[in-house]
């Protein structure tokens, strides 16, 4: 009993990052259309400003704004720069963003290596309860984690700009004629996506060291969870983040140890057969200009 | 002429030039290595490059190789493997093919290394590899004179016997720090092509040590190990045995600590120095092993000067930077057939290299190959001191010279 409680618990932790990485996906490719496989190297790049903070002297808290921050400065300059000029050709955006994997990742090999960083354990300590270790730090990522979930689905579903964003996403050309200035919705959108996987970087440099490649491994799960929750659905999001979270510790716990990525991604497969747009449904993608 | 044949004609010779293999340059001898710049191994391939880049400093700076009164310096050529395999075949390609190395060092994974011999070996280059899934592979018919394996040498020890120094090592130095017999172990490893064929080793060696020892495999890139080493708890290990990328050890080892799957913990790939250098701490025993001695707690005189001299020249303080050692060692031994020989001919300095014995810096007592083309060294494990950055306690433990029940001797 013990050992199952510590896989839900482990579920819990193993979901985090990846329903914020997954959360920025959903929105960005659900709400603007723009197919980013460089995500996860945004990641990266949160967990490298982290870390480059801390290891300078910076408190894990002002690594962790700095790497929110600079991620979205990146993700403006990057679709200002890049993203803006394929919204018509999504596949040419598509193309760009495996390009920008293999430039992110040698921008940051060429000054800083390729070796695994790592910080000092910001909170360290591990509670037992019943016999189950909940490790303090992971504890404060699925709070962190829940806080921002919450903030984007209330921003997404009750507030003024969450109803422009998505009449834009229904019918770019009449909201549009409504008012609703689209081009710079598209535009925070992608900086809020980028911003939360700077978060998430910053969040998963304090669990583990990270290197200049984990953004590739990461991303293909944000894409599963974007997916199976339901593009552009942040609640969706959640739940398929919790669903493969959960797959990974159970199958980890009592399935074959080595298939644990092939359950969570049999599922996957098995989900959007069944339901194309997701566990909750989700935007069919905007309709370009 | 007229000056717009003249431009062709010296055009077409340039080109021509340009696209022929580079001419053997009689002052120089070309050497090639192909290991991890960057990718999952960078740990373990940075340490071949920088290895055989100090030897062969050496050797330059001390006059060259000396064949016949003429001296001849070494040209080196380092490629990033990427940890890709495409990409190691292409770099031993443009190396064997179009540079005209004439041995090659690398790489650091398993596979690659077995795929490389098919590019050394017709070529007539010699290949030192200290991949020991070599062994399956390298019998007395294939590296004899004119065999495919003749240029290629395996320069760690079988795995049986690394595996059999390795284990006992651990369980001594464990089983005296904890304090009770040591029944159960995990062993924890990679899902890949190197990790399978090493745990398959080192599982029948412990189960040699009495030991009854589950098998976990991780599936390559896991960053988040908590999920397995849940599992690992639920079999009430004595010991967990973390095998074989270093670097991936260092992501999963404090996470065992956090869940307490264990009373203690073994660490393949990870030097002392880099535990010390990186200040790490445990609160549970561990032990931690080098092929073949401990950047941090050297065994030898010998060896702590290379140490110093390899971090001197730059190299990257990297979790497995013992490794380095192997190919400082063989490069030194390849510049020295080919004095003693007097030849740089493949075959001729293949023969030398087969007779001779090497006394380097990997071992106290002078290297040889066998007639598979392996060698034989002890394995130095070290066991650090609860609650300690730099206290460690080690020992040197001599290989095996049979395999356990059910090895197959690899």
């Amino acid at each position: 009993m013990e050992i199952f409680l510590q896989q839900l618990v482990n579920s819990l932790s193993v979901a985090s990052v990846i329903i914020l990485i997954g959360i920025g996906i959903t929105l960005i490719f659900g709400l603007t259309g723009i197919i980013n496989f460089a995500h996860g190297e945004f990641l990266m790049i949160g967990g490298m400003t982290t870390w480059l903070v801390v290891s300078n002297g910076g408190g894990f808290i002002i690594g962790l704004v700095a790497a929110v921050l600079f991620v979205g400065l990146l993700g403006f300059v990057l679709e200002r720069g890049l993203f803006r000029l394929t919204l018509d050709r999504p596949m040419n955006g598509f193309i760009i963003s495996l390009g920008l994997i293999v430039v992110l990742q040698h921008f940051v090999i060429r000054f800083w290596n390729s070796y695994q960083k790592s910080i000092p354990e910001p909170l360290s300590g591990v509670w037992e309860i019943g016999g189950v270790q909940i490790i303090v730090m992971r504890a404060v990522v699925v709070l962190i984690t829940a806080v921002v979930v919450a903030i984007t689905f209330f921003g997404i579903s009750r507030s003024r700009y969450g109803l422009a964003l998505r009449a834009s996403v229904a019918d770019q050309e009449t909201a549009s004629l409504m008012g609703v200035p689209v081009r710079r919705y598209i535009t925070g959108v992608f900086i809020y996506g980028s911003m939360l996987a700077g978060l998430g970087g910053a969040l998963m440099i304090a669990l583990f060291p990270i290197t200049p490649f984990i953004g590739s491994t990461i991303v293909v799960r944000g894409f599963a969870v974007a997916l199976i929750g339901g593009l552009g659905n942040v609640a969706g999001a959640v739940v398929a983040g919790l669903v493969l979270g959960l797959m990974d510790g159970l199958s980890a716990g009592y399935g074959l140890p080595e298939w644990t990525e092939a359950y969570s991604f049999a599922l996957m497969i098995l989900i959007l057969l069944l339901r194309p747009n997701g566990l909750l449904g989700g935007t069919a993608g905007p309709r370009a200009v | 002429m007229k000056f717009w044949q003249f431009c062709a004609i010296a055009g077409s010779a340039l080109f021509a030039a340009s696209a022929q293999p580079a001419a053997a340059d009689d002052d120089t001898i070309k050497i090639g290595v192909v290991a991890a710049q960057t990718g999952a191994f960078v740990s373990a391939g940075n340490t071949i490059g920088a290895g055989v880049t100090l030897a062969v400093k050496e050797i330059n700076d001390a006059g060259g190789v000396k064949i016949g009164g003429k001296s001849r310096k070494i040209q080196l050529e380092n490629r990033d493997d990427r940890t890709d395999v495409n990409v190691a075949i292409a770099a031993g390609r443009e190396l064997v093919n179009d540079i005209g190395v004439a041995a090659l060092y690398g790489t650091e994974s398993h596979d690659f290394s077995v795929s490389m011999t098919k590019i050394t070996g017709p070529a007539k280059v010699l290949q030192f590899t200290g991949n020991s899934s070599l062994g399956a592979i390298l019998t007395k018919e294939s590296v004899a004179p004119g065999a495919p394996l003749h240029y290629t040498f395996q320069s760690e020890p079988p795995e049986f016997q690394r595996s059999g120094s390795t284990a006992r090592g651990v369980l001594k130095l464990l089983g005296k720090e904890i304090g009770a017999p040591l029944k159960n172990a995990v062993v924890f490893v990679a899902d890949d092509a190197t990790g399978q064929y090493l745990s398959e080793h080192y599982v029948k060696a412990l189960e040699a040590n009495g030991q009854h020892v589950d098998l976990i495999k991780y599936p390559p890139n896991t960053t988040d190990f908590t999920p397995l080493l849940t599992r690992a708890k639920g079999l009430n290990p004595d010991t967990v045995h973390f095998w074989y990328n270093g670097d991936v050890t260092l992501v999963a080892f404090p996470q065992a600590v956090q869940l307490k799957v264990a009373k203690g913990y073994f660490l393949f790939g990870v030097d002392p120095g880099v535990w010390a250098d990186r200040k790490l701490v445990s609160t549970a025993p561990v032990t931690l092993s080098c092929v073949p001695m401990c950047w941090g707690a050297p065994p030898t005189p010998e060896a702590k000067a290379y140490f110093d001299r390899y971090f001197a020249a730059g190299a990257v303080k990297g979790v497995q930077s013992s490794v380095s050692l192997l190919y400082y060692d063989y490069m030194h031994w390849y510049a020295k057939a080919i004095e003693e020989s007097g030849s740089t001919d493949p075959d001729t300095v293949v023969a030398q290299i087969e007779k001779m014995k090497y006394q380097g810096v990997v071992s106290k007592a002078p290297l040889y190959f066998d007639n598979r083309h392996r060698v034989s060294f002890a394995t130095e494990v070290c066991l650090v001191k609860p609650n300690t950055s730099d206290q460690f306690e080690c020992a040197v433990e001599e290989p095996p010279t049979e395999p356990p029940a059910g090895d197959n001797g690899g």
